[in-house]
């Protein structure tokens, strides 16, 4: 969720961090954005040259990629180290450590799901020259299990039995349940070195999580903290590249300031939370830089507290959604950046269901669904209903300009349907904090993503089992219950089958769209730049942070 | 001397452990905690937030995290920081370099530009200078210090291209010029407002040395006035000054935090942000209580010091 | 309080009618020409925040979208509109509502806060007197950005909780100063002979020790607003500021960063209105240090 504001200051704007995207140019962008291809494309440098510096608003400080972190890490664990499999632009899982990914038909699943068969690369070498084993790949697993061990998430994880080395390449394990998610789930979990970490007293504290070494890319170099990490290349990548000597990823943690020093080109790319939308126009035309904006799977939606009476009401949710002026926030405050969107998937999704209801502005509407479900015009123009006023608090992180703008506008335009909104914002660390796993807010302004990694499986955000506030365990803050939802979603957690999945997710994207637990309004497509001569860089939906392929990227001569 | 000392210390260890006790507090009783960044995430369920909170012994009574975080401290052992996974001491080692090279900077630049124009304005007082140092001074005290480096960075960096729009130094380079045209523009920004306070404080203070008795005999003896004033004069008024210096050593680390953030300066203002946003405990105790220390040192210095320039302090 | 200087200086006073337009402190002010036209400033902002808004064809908070980023002194809008459209001058003037307001009552709760804790320290001295400083100096051994930042968490950031988080972190110097006013003070005959004939501690504090103290008061009372009505500024940069869609020149100026080449104005008004308040301020203080000091020689 984009919202990592890890304090407020520094994400004056809002945009999302980046979990999946595709490439996309937009507007005025197209002329300048366009990615040099094909024939254009200068061919990359036979040995290792140059450097890169990456702008980031946030810093990476965790590099145990096995602990908890958050998305501007990823960008060092992508490079430092290998999952198994890693899912490129088009969604497609190609093989990393693994030496294919396992499905029913290959075989490497099977037993309806329950039993997991992996074939490994050979020829893999640890950054220090150990190589790497199925040994490695059952250390990691178990090491997410194991009660001391501060895992980021064992969600799936703690599915795992019987983990069994069936050579130095191939390892098999058997799972509780069938849990199709787990491929995603697994494309994100780095595997880690068992020659160093298994002799570490604590992996909570070893000197590793300082020092990481992995398999990947780039080999870590040396960190400033508060400043910069540096990177060199893998001189033995087991794959081509990297074709760069050595990488760079800074910290500037103003997006304005992010902005200024891609400008006088102090950062060659600016990734991530990337250019604020105001700066859009201006960042188009500067000489020497492409700047594109490269949609995120990051969707920006309210999500209303279901439990509070006011908004506990469907008619009252569809009132205000037809009350929200999508195309000015797009437009206005966006600068158009931002595709409107119906649906809790990202349109690039193969689960994505495009024939979902279009939203209209209208107030008229709006007006006439509220007074048919009883809420009358009270004083000062608010609506009530059996004694409770149409009111509620919409809160986002503070500091963040054009979200409260956009508060602003929203407030104006749901006045004329007499329904009262206050905005109540707070620092990042307290909006995230109870107020949001217990679900103490009232409404939020957020740009998050509804699944599980790439995997579109929603259940933690919709299944009634996932309401931490009544003892479930997931992310479902607005307390949505529905035992259609629940139904559909344990059925398309069991199924290895694309079109089946794909028929179930359709029909829940409908039922949300009926029923608005959540009040979508775009998909994030945040903006990108970088210097021209850049060649490689390829945003990636699927991928966390954009700096995915950086093995790949090299400076045209 | 030596009881005068040891009651200083001795008032300096209640205090630092008030301090300590009222940070803990507000610290622990806001609201989220170190691990709300992950819940925003969304990757990380309830049940795994919980879990690492119980390993990270963020769920037992505050008292006995205080206590413990105490019985550590007065060991030596500062913590180690939830953020960046190392020791605090050592976090808080790797960003005051960045802070003392910026705020020595600048507080040299501004003493030394701040008491000639305090010294001039109090020799020509009322004159059209003075009149212009007391209006400059009064409006650099008012300008917020964020907007002023914004319009330097917008002005000199992205306008005109003569400064670099943030930044230590550049990647890769590093070199004595290249680090001096990176410090221009910050150094310029917290200059601005020590520079006025400087000019303020030797203005009166020089203005007291002028009115006393023997400047007054100096000039009847006919010393040509020059010589008065840069010998006598100046170097007298510059006494207090010792003071002020001392009690503006603790702002030598919390002073520089929004012209930190606006420069992109690796320093302590920019990790006590970071530390506050993150809610990173360990850290943020670390940098209060340093900085409580650095406070009551830089008063006992002053005091001190005063006390060696002026003897008959030492006796009140 | 009466100066040598400034009773030569001064027109000759009426005998039995000394009206307070001729104290020799308020003549020393009036002829501190910085004083005065901070003075007017304050005078003529305050009554253009407070009158203004009525005058105005635009509210603040009225969104006009199709207008948005017009500029100054280009149709109806003198100053020009903001990011949503909406009059610079009604935003302006309504904030200037909110910050001098802030400024104001942030003064006045640290001041009370500081003149008790300072009363109560200086005049009884002591273990109560100890304990009280004591707690003073481990305030002032917290960088104010951190009380500021912590605090700020604590509460629901509105107008209201920004007053009490300024007053909380700016009343220490206030108490220090009246401490030592006060310790020297009781000491002084005047006080000794009020105690000796049975006026109460609470009297003797109120009625003869604090009028005497007051010149210190007033001068840091006066910076406390400049100090205020900055440190909203501050607040607001920090992103812990006032809500939207409530105007104050902090979170305007705030807001304003990221159209610093596009929309100029939108952070020039701001940023001047704040100097210019803070600076007249700051003008006063220094003013009324030198009107109320009767050391000070008059030009």
């Amino acid at each position: 969720m984009s919202e990592l504001d890890r304090n407020a200051k520094r994400s004056r704007l809002s945009a999302p961090s980046l979990r999946r995207r595709e490439f996309l140019v937009l507007g005025a962008g197209a002329l300048l954005g366009a990615r040099s291809a094909g024939a254009e494309t200068p061919p990359p440098p036979s040995g290792r040259r140059g450097q890169v510096i990456v702008g980031l608003s946030q810093e990476p400080t965790v590099f145990n990629p096995l602990m908890p972190g958050i998305e501007v890490d990823e960008s060092v664990w992508m490079n430092v180290f290998n999952a198994l499999w890693n899912p490129d632009p088009e969604g497609n899982l190609i093989p990393e450590l693994a030496a294919e990914v396992p499905t029913v038909e290959n075989g490497g699943i099977s037993d309806g799901g329950l039993a997991w068969k992996v074939r490994l690369r050979e020829g893999v070498v640890w950054h220090d020259g150990e190589p790497f084993t199925a040994e490695d790949v059952k250390f990691s697993l178990e090491l997410i299990n194991s009660p001391g061990f501060r895992a980021r998430t064992r969600q799936g994880h703690s599915l795992v039995r019987d983990i069994v080395v069936k050579g130095p390449h191939e390892i098999s394990w058997r799972m509780e349940k069938a849990y199709s998610p787990y491929l995603a789930l697994l494309a994100n979990t780095f595997i880690v070195p068992k020659h160093i970490l298994g002799k570490a007293s604590d992996p909570n504290t070893a000197a590793f999580n300082n020092a990481p070494v992995g398999t990947g890319p780039f080999r870590w170099s040396e960190r400033v903290a508060g400043d910069h990490i540096s990177f060199v290349a893998n001189e033995r990548y087991f794959l081509p590249g990297p074709y760069l000597e050595k990488a760079v990823f800074k910290y500037i943690p103003d997006l304005t300031a992010l902005y200024a020093q891609f400008r006088t080109g102090q950062v060659d790319l600016t990734i991530g939370q990337g250019i604020p939308a105001n700066f859009y126009e201006e960042a188009v035309k500067l000489p020497g830089r492409k700047v594109v904006a490269n949609p995120s799977g990051n969707l920006e939606i309210i999500m209303p507290n279901l439990e509070l009476p006011a908004l506990s009401e469907k008619a009252v949710r569809q009132a205000l959604y037809h009350a929200i002026n999508k195309q000015a926030i797009i437009d206005v405050i966006y600068y158009g950046l931002h595709r409107p969107t119906e649906s809790f998937a990202p349109k690039e999704s193969w689960a994505y269901n495009p024939n979902l209801p279009p939203h209209s502005y209208d107030i008229a509407k709006a007006n006439k669904l509220l007074d048919d479900a009883g809420w009358k015009r009270g004083a000062r123009g608010i609506r009530q209903k059996n004694g409770v006023p149409l009111e509620f608090a919409l809160s986002t992180t503070t500091g963040t300009a054009i979200r409260e703008q956009c508060q602003q506008l929203l407030m104006q335009d749901w006045q004329q349907i007499g329904a009262s909104m206050k905005i109540n914002n707070m620092p990042a660390a307290v909006i995230w904090g109870e107020f949001y796993v217990r679900s103490k807010f009232q409404a939020l302004l957020v740009g998050t993503a509804f699944r599980t990694v790439t995997d579109p499986d929603p259940a933690t955000r919709f299944s009634s089992e996932s309401i931490p506030v009544k003892g479930g365990s997931g992310g479902n803050y607005m307390q949505y219950v529905n035992p259609e939802v629940d139904r559909l979603l344990a059925a398309g957690q069991t199924s290895f089958d694309r079109q089946e999945r794909t028929k179930i997710y359709h029909r829940l994207q409908e039922i949300v769209r009926d029923e608005l637990p959540i009040l979508p309004i775009f998909q994030y497509a945040p903006v990108e730049g970088y210097k021209e001569g850049l060649v490689g860089f390829r945003p990636n939906i699927n991928a966390r942070q954009n700096t995915w392929n950086m093995s790949k990227w090299y400076w045209a001569r | 001397m030596g009881s005068f000392l040891a009651r200083r210390v001795g008032q300096a260890g209640v205090l630092l452990l008030i301090v300590s006790i009222i940070g803990f507090s507000i610290l622990h009783l806001a609201p989220g905690g170190p691990l709300s960044q992950f819940a925003a995430t969304g990757d990380m369920t309830q049940e795994d937030l919980d879990r690492v909170a119980r390993q990270m012994g963020l769920d037992r009574p505050l008292p006995v995290q205080y206590a413990e975080w105490l019985w550590r401290l007065l060991q030596g052992d500062w913590g180690v920081s939830y953020r960046d996974k190392q020791p605090v001491l050592r976090v808080i080692g790797s960003h005051l370099g960045a802070t003392l090279e910026l705020m020595l900077s600048s507080t040299l630049l501004a003493m030394m530009i701040g008491c000639w124009i305090g010294v001039l304005g109090a020799i020509r007082r009322y004159s059209v200078f003075d009149t212009l140092a007391t209006v400059g001074a009064m409006i650099a005290l008012s300008i917020p210090t964020f907007w002023f480096g914004l319009v330097v960075i917008y002005v000199f960096s992205v306008g005109l291209g003569w400064l670099p729009a943030g930044n230590r130094y550049t990647i890769g380079d590093g070199s004595w010029s290249d680090r001096l045209h990176h410090l221009i523009g910050p150094c310029i920004v917290l200059a601005l407002v020590s520079t006025a306070v400087w000019s303020r404080y030797m203005r009166s203070s020089m203005l007291d040395v002028i009115n006393q008795d023997y400047i007054r005999t100096a000039r009847s003896k006919g010393i040509p006035e020059r010589r008065i004033l840069f010998q006598h004069a100046v170097r007298n008024a510059l006494l207090p000054m010792i003071t002020i210096a001392g009690l503006h050593l603790p702002t030598l680390l919390s002073g520089a935090l929004v012209t930190e953030t606006v420069f992109t300066w690796p320093g302590m203002g920019r990790l006590f942000l970071d530390s506050i946003g993150y809610r990173d405990y360990p850290t943020v105790m670390g940098i209060l209580m340093f900085t409580a220390m650095l406070v009551l040192l830089g008063s006992l210095l002053a005091d001190l010091l005063y006390g060696v320039a002026d003897p008959r302090i030492r006796t009140a | 309080m009466t100066s040598p200087v400034g009773a030569i200086d001064g027109p000759p006073a009426k005998p039995a009618l000394t009206s307070r337009w001729d104290s020799p402190a308020l003549r020393r002010f009036r002829r501190h020409r910085l004083a005065v036209f901070g003075a007017v400033t304050i005078l003529v902002l305050t009554l253009a925040c407070i009158v203004g808004p009525f005058l105005l064809p635009f509210t603040d908070t009225f969104i006009d979208i199709r207008q948005r980023f017009a500029p100054p002194l280009s149709g109806a809008h003198v100053l020009g509109t903001d990011q949503l459209g909406r009059d610079m001058l009604a935003r302006l003037l309504m904030a200037g509502r909110i910050s001098l307001a802030v400024g104001f009552a942030a003064m006045a709760i640290s001041m009370v806060i500081g003149v008790c804790v300072g009363l109560v320290a200086g005049y009884y001295g002591g273990a109560i007197g100890a304990v009280l400083m004591r707690f003073v100096d481990a305030m002032l051994c917290f960088p104010s950005i951190f009380l500021l930042l912590a605090v700020s968490a604590f509460i629901h950031p509105g107008v209201e909780t920004i007053i009490l988080l300024i007053a909380f972190t700016a009343w220490m110097e206030v108490a220090r100063i009246v401490e030592a006013q006060i310790k020297a003070l009781r000491e002084r005959d005047f006080a000794v002979a009020a105690e000796a004939l049975g006026a109460s501690d609470a009297r003797v504090m109120i009625r003869e020790l604090l009028p005497n103290a007051i010149a210190p008061i007033v001068v840091a009372a006066t910076l406390n607003v400049a100090h205020a009505i900055l440190a909203e500024s501050y607040i607001s940069f920090l992103g812990y500021g006032i809500q939207p869609p409530t105007p104050s020149w902090g979170n305007m100026l705030d807001n304003a960063q990221g159209y610093l080449t596009s929309a100029p104005w939108l952070a020039m008004l701001p940023g001047a209105m704040i100097t210019l308040a803070v600076t007249s301020f700051n003008f006063i203080g220094d003013g009324l240090r030198d009107a109320l000091d009767p050391r000070t020689d008059a030009r």
